[in-house]
């Protein structure tokens, strides 16, 4: 690894290595482009943008008219625009210059114990901020702290937030941003104005993605885009990562279902009919086989939880006594997956209660 | 070199072409290639060098003063190193490693990419805290290093790491792939491969291909030249997992558990992990009993494997599966005698 | 404690009186004395109460054995003292037993031990050697009464040997001592072995030595000891060293007294291992815990004596407190006499200091004394727990006897009308009324609820007739392991698990569900747990094979499972040596019909509990790791000369150089480690 680690630079002394270098060299020249990703490059610029979330928007902007911001609490399911949506709000307040003196974001890439919450906020809540910007406008004279994935401080950590936003009100708003607000604790909730994020409708998000793909020169059937939004259940964010992978797999050819599928992990639908009529096969050995099968070809059994459950539910074959046991069973061994149990034994565990009762109660 | 073709390789070739990749995440089951892959990648990344491996065993001092020993294998472009090595270390592993590579001299830029690649193996076996810190680490050296991360089931990772990664699946080869492989290489050690042996040496691996090339050479060890007929080797293991099997099945009492609890015991020390001799059992157990009671086992396997992974001693739970089994086995055995009678 | 706590200060003033009061009388330095009368015993009784205290670790040890011996070198100016002192002097001395019939400990015992002595004293052979006797059994079990009393009886010469403090003993040393607890360490131990050397052949050899100017007319002596030096028990293979040469020229017996301890470290069996038993012919008499019976009968008459004497000075304890002195002793008299003088004390302050604290603990003094009767209003069970808070000694019991507690698991038979009936669906799951408390048990036996499961599992199945019931039972233990899965709750989940297991276990054994059946079971040998052995075994093996195999780059599992069993079966001829005979030993299964190959280590009633490999575990996986890297230092040679498939250049090999090139945590790192500790701060603001 001291090799590794500094470079060729370091064993440049070395006949062989050297000649390697120049032939790695030679090959890899030219071409490089560092790619920004498209989420943080289509991130909404003004809160007008921000697809979706009327309301919010709608009373984000009447506090932005009056120059000052409540404390904030932004919560709903990922990709919904939460973070964008504050971006953006800072942006229009501060300008592009002052947004990065005056907003201090705190996302969970970051160590976030409370330690780091009282010092690192405490002291960029100590710098003043004035009044006024460079180009002459007003600003508002706080500056923004705003906590990603609040959810997941400790609650030890929540506590030690709701003394220091008490104590810098005067200079510095907070946006707390979570997915759960169940876990946010109470004395926190209530010094904030609350925000529900919705869930993004298909159409909303067919059209953003058919904007974004315009823009990057994307070919992309129609067809494909909304199963793309299938794939992504609802979370912008991932259609539009989703989208880029693929972008860069193809190659500038058209993008095909099929590679959705394969990036986004989805099995496909014929696997999951196979699985099922093998459940209903009452055969066990066929089932064996299918279940080792789905596991040889990497699929993962979390993934197939998802999809058999959407299937389950609104499937029409199953009454609702088999409905509940089998989604009761998803559950349970959704959990016990999450624990680390074997995926193939849940797997086969689930199967053998499907097949019971496709087999049984019929 | 990779002899069969399909959709991830040329997923693969596009993500070199590009020069740049994001961090990837490549999953499949055991014995699918895919380290064979990313081998693959990394020579298209950085030509023959990257095969100059060297293995290294490093100290890491944890926050905490203690001292973590893990091994990594190296080239002068890539590092590979699995971190849950570490047990529950593995965060310290991750962070600090991560650091050292992160925050090492730059490679040179006109001669290389600009950019280190480090291989995590096994990254389902991190606990949910290292993945934390993997994630959080992912974003962080973004600029100067590319991480790829192996794995055999996606199930097991958190989902921010995933969509912050390209996930690549790697499906095990399909029987007939196998096949070709083992003709192929056959070929080239100079023998002869029946097409029926390679068709059931490929068919008994279960689509895992380092497991039909071992198998193919206890077979070349056992037997030259090849008879299509011939006995494929077992793994000693396998075989006295399923006497253990057998011995569960043929008699239902205490006694015939401790002499069982023994046998497990045995398996243990003989490096099989707790895991694989539940769900061998449950194979072989299944193979012994009735349609009814196949579905009530597996539940039972499970069930207990998954206590398994929660509990600190497999063996508690391995004998309670072996226990339960012996007892529903015995209930319809008996109740099957009964239906005989009248 | 309370009680403790009294003697020992009270203890401790007086040699401090002692020393300081008559340091112009002559006292002897020299480390022997002879044990002639009660005033040598006098310390000995007090401090092997402090000794009944579970003192496991060697640090404990060492003070109280210095304390103790500074004060027999004085002790021959304690005879004095103690006349002007007898109003306060312990009962344990001041009832010292006066005849054999005084004794608690069992006729048999006693004929036992008589036996002995008069076969090596009396009936010995002139130019036989020297013969070893060893006492073992509780502490307080009258091992010390005994031999006292015989020797009384036989009139034989007792030579006793005491640990030494230091050759050049000075008062400031002593106080130091008293001050200082680490000053302990310093004190040369080798010197100590060598006087016991000295000791033990002087006396040997100079027949008549007599300390104390007393005359004695005939050579029947024996050498006694009690206080082993602590060298021994670093390296006991010099204690029997001695012992050998001791065997060959002595002439006279000698009687080691080693009291059991229930903490773990078995002094019996380290010092005296079976071989050296063998092999020196070392007698070996077990004392057991006093019986109830003979214990109320020297309580009773210890109680009626101080009644006729002392009427106004203490209460006189009524027959169910000395009851339950008796249940809360365990067993051990000394502490039985003890907590007796305690609670018929009248006067003492700190006893009303105690009483005022603790409401409701006046039972004892309540017939003498009505003013005090206000505070009795409690109820009966609650008194007698509140007197085994104060005087009695923790109840502990070998793990041997609890886990036969646990899996005999007695019962009552059920009186019909005292229980509501379960229902009828319910009543497969009828039990008689269990006689045990299984988190009681678990808890006297000194063991992690975890660990008392390993041994319970090791050992139920032998116990159980019908397969349904281990499923029930095997199902508990599941249970009981995963409760105490999470480290962070283990420690408070631990008992929660034992009683689960426990539980679990009695309940799913039908054949031992009535009090009528649960005869006929006869004996079964108990074993220790394999899963230390199998685990350790399991984590060597998976870590051997990772660093042999390493450059295979396989994950752990596919190695394991697939490669090594495969090699097995390959001739390949690139393996070094170490290689081959590991994938021999662990890719191998010994596929022939052989069950329980693997030796069962059974369990005895002596046995501390934890076995030895469990205490070194974390030290032995240490070892292994560094011998793992050991290996692969040595290994690395070879590897880079052989074609391994990785061309392997030998300069960059630099493996063992990196340490020194890893980071260190940063700052901020350490900070953010430091941040559970700083919740309550927060939390208070």
């Amino acid at each position: 690894m001291q090799a590794f680690l500094k470079g060729p630079s370091a064993i440049s002394t070395k006949p062989p290595a050297a000649k390697e270098r120049a032939a790695a060299g030679s090959s890899g020249e030219g071409k490089r482009l560092k790619p920004i990703p498209w989420v943080e490059k289509y991130r909404p610029k003004y809160v007008d943008e921000v697809a979706f979330q009327d309301e919010v928007v709608a009373v984000l902007k009447k506090s932005l008219e009056g120059a000052d911001l409540p404390n904030l609490l932004f919560y709903g399911p990922p990709g919904t625009g939460k973070t964008s949506t504050i971006l953006a709000a800072a942006r229009e307040l501060y300008g592009p210059e002052l947004f990065r003196q005056r907003v201090l974001e705190l996302n969970a890439s970051d160590e976030r114990g409370i330690q780091v919450i009282r010092e690192k906020v405490k002291a960029f809540a100590q710098l003043t901020a004035s009044g006024s910007r460079s180009d002459g406008k007003v600003c508002p004279p706080f500056k923004i702290v705003i906590l990603d994935e609040a959810d997941s401080m400790t609650s030890a950590a929540q506590a030690a937030l709701r003394r220091t936003m008490e104590k810098e009100s005067k200079t510095t708003r907070f946006c707390l941003i979570c997915n759960y607000i169940s876990r946010i604790i109470e004395p926190l909730t209530s010094r904030c104005s609350k925000f529900r994020f919705k869930p993004l409708s298909d159409k909303i998000q067919q059209q953003r993605l058919l904007d974004v793909s315009e823009k990057e020169h994307v070919k992309i059937s129609g067809e494909a885009v909304s199963y793309l939004v299938k794939v992504s259940e609802g979370d912008l964010r991932k259609a539009i990562t989703f989208l880029q992978s693929a972008t860069r797999l193809t190659g500038g050819k058209e993008i095909t279902e099929k590679i959705i599928t394969e990036i986004a992990g989805v099995i496909p639908k014929e696997t999951i009919d196979g699985l099922l009529s093998a459940c209903q096969s009452s055969s066990f050995e066929k089932l064996e086989t299918v279940a080792k099968n789905l596991i040889n070809e990497g699929y993962a059994v979390a993934q197939l939880l998802n999809q058999l459950h959407d299937i389950v539910v609104e499937s029409e074959d199953f009454t609702d006594k088999q409905k509940s046991a089998i989604v009761e069973k998803l559950a349970e061994v959704d959990k016990c997956l999450a624990d680390g149990a074997d995926e193939y034994l849940q797997l086969m565990s689930l199967c053998a209660l499907v097949m019971q009762q496709l087999t049984q109660n019929i | 070199t990779v002899f069969w073709t399909e959709s991830c390789l040329f997923l693969f070739c596009v993500q070199v072409q590009c020069g740049d990749f994001p961090h990837l995440l490549v999953y499949g089951p055991s014995g699918a290639g895919k380290k064979t892959r990313i081998m693959c990648l990394l020579r298209e990344l950085y030509g023959a060098g990257v095969e100059k491996l060297r293995i290294e065993h490093q100290s890491i001092t944890a926050p905490s003063k203690k001292k973590i020993e893990i091994s990594t294998i190296a080239s002068n472009y890539h590092l590979e190193v699995n971190p849950s090595d570490a047990g529950n270390n593995d965060r310290v592993v991750i962070q600090e490693l991560l650091k050292t590579v992160a925050q090492s001299q730059q490679l040179e830029t006109s001669t290389q990419r600009d950019f280190k690649v480090v291989l995590l193996t096994e990254v389902d076996k991190l606990t949910k805290d290292a993945q934390h810190a993997l994630r959080r680490t992912m974003e962080k050296y973004m600029a100067t290093c590319r991480l790829i991360l192996c794995c055999n089931s996606m199930s097991k990772i958190i989902a921010p790491i995933q969509s912050r990664c390209l996930a690549i699946r790697v499906p095990a080869p399909s029987t007939e792939d196998i096949c070709h492989v083992l003709s192929s290489v056959c070929k080239k050690e100079g023998l002869t491969l029946p097409q029926e042996l390679a068709q059931r040496l490929a068919e008994k691996s279960g689509r895992n291909l380092r497991k039909a090339l071992l198998m193919c050479e206890s077979c070349r060890v056992q037997q030259y030249p090849f008879t299509p007929d011939q006995d494929i080797p077992e793994m000693d293991w396998e075989v006295y997992l399923r006497e253990t099997a057998n011995a569960i099945v043929s008699q239902q009492t205490p006694q015939r558990l401790l002499e069982v609890r023994g046998r497990l015991y045995e398996l243990l020390t003989h490096c099989i992990p707790p895991e694989i001799i539940m769900k061998g059992l449950l194979s072989e157990l299944l193979n012994n009993c009735d349609g009814q009671l196949k579905g009530e086992v597996t539940h039972m396997a499970a069930f207990y494997e998954h206590r398994l992974q929660l509990g600190s001693k497999a063996i508690y739970h391995l004998e309670a599966f072996v226990a339960k089994f012996m007892a529903i086995y015995k209930k319809f055995m008996e109740d099957g005698l009964e239906d005989m009678m009248f | 404690m309370f009680g403790f706590f009294c003697q020992v200060t009270g203890w401790l003033a007086h040699s401090f009186d002692d020393f300081f009061g008559n340091t112009n009388t002559s006292s002897s330095t020299v480390p022997v004395n002879a044990l002639e009368g009660s005033t040598g015993r006098n310390q000995h009784q007090k401090k092997k109460d402090l000794s009944s205290l579970p003192a496991s670790s060697k640090n404990k040890v060492l003070p109280r054995k210095r304390a103790k011996s500074s004060s027999v070198d004085l002790s021959c100016s304690r005879s004095r003292q103690n006349q002007s002192q007898s109003q306060d002097e312990p009962w344990v001395d001041k009832y010292k037993p006066a005849t054999q019939n005084d004794l608690a400990v069992h006729k048999k015992k006693i004929e036992e031990v008589e036996a002995w002595l008069k076969m090596h004293i009396f009936q010995r052979q002139p130019k036989q050697g020297g013969f070893v006797l060893l006492l073992t059994g509780p502490p307080g079990c009258g091992k010390t009464a005994t031999i006292q009393m015989l020797v009384k009886d036989l009139g034989i010469q007792v030579q006793e040997w005491t640990n030494p403090i230091s050759l050049d003993f000075t008062k400031e040393d002593l106080k130091s001592i008293f001050g200082h607890d680490s000053n302990f360490h310093t004190f040369p131990s080798q010197a100590q072995a060598a006087l016991f050397q000295d000791f033990l052949l002087r006396a040997n050899k100079y027949n008549k030595l007599q300390m104390l100017g007393e005359s004695s007319e005939n050579d029947k002596k024996l050498i006694l000891i009690e206080d082993i030096p602590n060298q021994f028990y670093r390296d006991p293979s010099s204690l029997h060293e001695i012992l050998r040469r001791f065997v060959r020229t002595s002439r006279c017996p000698l009687i080691f007294i080693i009291s059991d301890n229930f903490s773990g470290d078995s002094n019996q069996r380290l010092l005296f291992p079976k071989e050296i038993l063998e092999e020196l012919c070392i007698s070996s008499i077990s004392f057991k815990p006093v019986a109830p019976t003979n214990m109320m009968r020297v309580l009773n008459r210890i109680a009626t004596i101080e009644a006729t004497m002392n009427r106004e000075k203490n209460y006189v304890p009524d027959r169910t407190s000395l009851e339950s002195i008796c249940r809360g002793c365990s067993g051990d008299i000394r502490s039985a006499i003890n907590s007796l003088q305690f609670s018929s004390m009248k006067d003492c302050s700190l006893e009303d200091n105690f009483r005022s604290k603790k409401k409701g603990s006046s039972t004892l003094k309540c017939e003498a004394v009505v003013s005090k009767a206000r505070k009795k209003n409690k109820s009966d069970t609650l008194e007698k727990q509140e007197m085994q808070a104060i005087g009695g000694k923790d109840a502990s019991i070998f793990l041997f006897h609890a886990l036969g507690k646990i899996i005999y698991c007695k019962r009552e038979p059920l009186s019909e009308s005292e229980f509501p009936q379960l229902p009828s669906h319910l009543s497969e799951y009828h039990r008689d009324t269990l006689l045990i408390q299984p988190e009681e048990i678990v808890e006297k036996s000194h063991m992690s609820g975890s660990m008392f499961n390993l041994y319970l599992h090791q050992n139920y199945v032998e116990f159980f007739a019908n397969i349904d019931d281990v499923v029930r039972a095997s199902e508990y233990l599941s249970t009981a392991d995963v409760l105490c899965s999470n480290w962070n709750s283990r420690l408070v989940m631990e008992k929660y698990s034992a009683s689960v297991a426990t539980r679990g276990v009695i309940h799913s054994n039908t054949t031992r569900a009535f009090a009528q059946c649960q005869g006929g079971m006869g004996f079964r040998p108990l074993h220790k747990p394999q899963w230390f052995f199998i685990n350790k075994k399991y984590q060597e093996n998976c870590l051997a094979a990772k660093s042999l195999f390493s450059s295979f780059c396989l994950p752990p599992e596919c190695l394991q499972t697939e490669l090594l069993p495969y090699l097995a079966m390959l001739t390949n001829p690139m393996r070094n040596q170490a290689q081959i005979a590991f994938i021999q030993d662990v890719g191998r299964l010994p596929l022939k019909r052989h069950f329980g190959r693997l030796k069962l280590e059974t369990l005895t009633d002596k046995d501390p509990g934890i076995p030895d490999l469990f205490v070194n575990y974390e030290g032995d996986l240490a070892d292994v790791n560094a011998a793992e890297t050991a290996l692969q230092m040595e290994k690395t040679k070879p590897n880079e000369n052989e074609s391994d498939g990785f061309p392997l250049s030998s300069s960059q090999c630099s493996g063992s150089e990196l340490p020194c090139s890893q980071p260190q945590p940063i700052a901020a790192q350490a900070i953010m480690e430091d941040d559970e500790l700083k919740i309550e701060e927060y939390d208070t603001d």
